[in-house]
């Protein structure tokens, strides 16, 4: 097993005597991209806060590369990376003098060292521009920068791929798989989208009010809500089209959602050729509905707050 | 991780200078005091025209003969004697040395400078130096740089600190030498050995002149921006607090213009409202004690009000420390 990098137990957190986080409890392994993911609100920001030292948790415990970040702050913190929301630097010093001002506050960082990090991030060119000079992009890199400057063994994103551009948001994506993968960084990122989340992370812990409703690899928890098709087919072919169903490789799991109506959990792009299966044996279908599981499908689901789908899910799934 | 303090002083002076803050600082003075020395020699104008003549000397002599004739009356009382003596031989010395008590020199607008600067002209100029030092890392979002460091947040705030006090005794010295260099365009730099009267004490609120003696104007200029430099320390400590409490530098500035404008009325009127002594904004024209001008409110001594200045300051660092080390960080 890796390294746990980063391990968090029971934090609990109050603003104004109202509890925000309840118990949270995950463990982040050296060389992943864990996802920390919910809605806006659900606590993500403030639960980052209290990991990088920025607010004072009400209980619990964080440890990173085990070190106690309440009782031994500057050894934890020496071991993070961090971007809390908008990568917020000095606009009025050029990105080199950035650099420079956190070299000298975390100490021990080379001139060498602050050349390799701008040639890693690729900001040679505009480095010795100031950074009100930069656009968001060149920013978010120097916000890497900084982060990566002092050689940390996690990196903390709070919705890094926030304002960024498609093309952005692809070259962030690949440059944190790489960082996970061949430096082997554990990089911790919050989102509060699922596609995002899906597209980088190994593992992901969803929160929901305050709280972790689930831990887990994200392949798994994404094939257990993976895309559903329904099916209107008349009553007369139920039976009939149920069958066919099963048969077809492409499709996971049948069950029968209403009147009329025949859901699946399968592969969207095969839709037209199950579509063609079951018009060849013979099934009149008069209706085909797509529906991509959204992340606010998932936290219903997951927090049973969603009447329809918790009675579906629960009801018919059969293993 | 113990991060010396010389690099994150450093890191806070970089920044200081690249706001731009002391720049602002010397052109407001670069730009003051030439209007102030304009004034002055003005004044001295003015002076001359209205006696009529351009010597000195005439009235000079005339003025120790006065004194003179006034000693020689048995109704003095004693410790005026001793005072006049001490006048006379001020006078003589203008006299015996060539200098026009009028028209002064550079050390000598410097000196009128601080007197008039050190209630109010100077420490605004402190809280435009100090206001944001801690403020504008919260209003532009770079505090989370800045204590996501392996840096305790006591040291982050001492280094600020430090910085406050580097750049707050340069302004005192750049003062001085300004006010020295620019006055002593039109009124030349000679006069540092001027004697200046001093050492007046109050007594039951009538001052006493038995302890008065003269003093060589550098001597004087060093003890008078000494206290200048004390007043600028308390005025940008209790700044700092400011800074650590809130969060935007325009409120911050807000607070520290009312306060100081209210110390200057306060010591207007407030002779009635005795208590009012244990402001700090009251207590900020500590030159006056050197100069022997009355105390605004009865009880004011040097030491009284050097230790509520000192008292107000270091309340304010306590404020400052407790706040800024246990403050969660919000967006």
């Amino acid at each position: 097993m890796a390294e746990t990098v980063l391990s968090v137990k029971g934090l609990k957190k109050a603003i104004g005597g109202k509890p925000i986080i309840h118990d949270i409890t995950f463990d982040v392994y050296a060389g992943e991209v864990f996802g920390f993911l919910g809605p806006n609100g659900a606590g993500k920001t403030t639960t980052i806060r209290m990991l990088v030292g920025l607010a004072k948790a009400d209980g619990g415990d964080v440890r990173i590369a085990d070190i106690s970040l309440q009782d031994r702050f500057p050894e934890a913190i020496a071991q993070v990376g961090c971007i809390v929301e908008n990568p917020e630097l000095y606009k009025f010093l050029t990105g080199r003098e950035n650099l420079e001002q956190f070299a000298r506050m975390s100490g021990g960082i080379s001139t060498q060292r602050i050349e390799e990090i701008v040639r890693f991030v690729d900001l040679e060119r505009a480095i010795d521009d100031k950074v009100k000079t930069y656009s968001l992009g060149m920013r978010q890199r120097l916000g890497i920068a900084q982060a990566l400057l002092h050689r940390p063994k996690i990196l903390i994103l709070d919705e890094p791929t926030n304002g960024l551009d498609p093309a952005g948001i692809r070259e962030l994506r690949q440059f944190i798989r790489r960082l996970a993968e061949e430096e082997g960084l554990a990089v911790f990122i919050s989102s509060h989208l699922l596609s995002e989340i899906e597209m980088m992370c190994d593992r992901v812990a969803i929160i929901s009010q305050g709280k972790v409703i689930s831990v887990g690899v994200v392949n798994e928890l994404m094939e257990q809500f993976a895309d559903q098709v329904e099916w209107t087919i008349p009553l007369s072919h139920m039976e009939q089209a149920a069958s066919v169903l099963r048969e077809i490789k492409a499709v996971t799991e049948v069950w029968q959602s209403g009147e009329e109506r025949l859901k699946t959990r399968m592969d969207i792009e095969q839709v037209s050729a199950v579509n063609q299966t079951l018009v060849g044996k013979g099934v009149p279908v008069t209706g085909i509905a797509t529906k991509t599981v959204t992340l606010e499908d998932l936290f219903l689901t997951l927090t049973g707050g969603g009447k329809e789908h918790g009675t579906e899910h629960g009801g018919t799934r059969t293993k | 991780m113990g991060q010396s303090m010389v690099g994150l002083v450093q890191n806070e002076t970089v920044k200081l200078l690249r706001r731009r803050r002391f720049l602002v600082v010397v052109l407001i003075l670069a730009i003051l005091i030439p209007i102030f020395t304009y004034a002055q020699y003005r004044s001295v104008v003015t002076a001359q025209e209205r006696m009529g003549t351009t010597d000195w000397r005439p009235l000079l002599t005339q003025q120790i003969v006065d004194m003179q004739n006034r000693l020689a009356s048995s109704r003095l009382p004693e410790e005026w004697r001793d005072f006049i003596k001490i006048r006379i031989q001020q006078q003589q010395y203008y006299l015996d040395h060539d200098i026009n008590p009028m028209a002064p020199g550079g050390p000598t607008f410097a000196r009128g400078f601080m007197d008039q600067a050190i209630s109010m002209f100077l420490p605004m100029i402190i809280v435009v130096l100090a206001v944001d030092l801690v403020s504008a890392e919260f209003s532009e979002g770079t505090i989370k740089l800045l204590l996501t460091r392996p840096v305790r947040r006591w040291k982050v705030l001492t280094s600020k600190y430090i910085t406050m006090l580097l750049f707050t005794s340069l302004t005192v010295l750049t003062t001085l030498i300004l006010a020295y260099l620019i006055s002593g365009v039109v009124f030349g730099y000679s006069g540092w050995d001027l004697p200046i009267l001093t050492g007046f004490e109050v007594t039951d609120g009538e001052l006493t002149t038995t302890g008065a003696f003269m003093l060589p104007q550098w001597q004087f200029l060093l003890m008078q921006y000494g206290l200048g430099w004390f007043v600028c320390i308390v005025v940008g400590t209790v700044t700092f607090m400011v800074s650590v409490l809130v969060r935007s530098a325009a409120a911050g500035m807000g607070i520290m213009m009312a306060a100081l404008i209210s110390g200057t009325i306060l010591t207007q009127m407030a002779s009635s409202w005795e208590s009012s002594k244990y402001l700090f904004v009251v207590n900020l024209q500590l030159t006056d004690y050197l100069n022997g001008t009355l105390p605004p409110i009865k009880g004011m001594t040097l030491p009284f009000s050097l230790t509520v200045l000192s008292v107000w300051a270091i309340a304010a660092l306590v404020v400052a420390y407790l706040v800024f080390t246990r403050k969660d960080v919000t967006s």
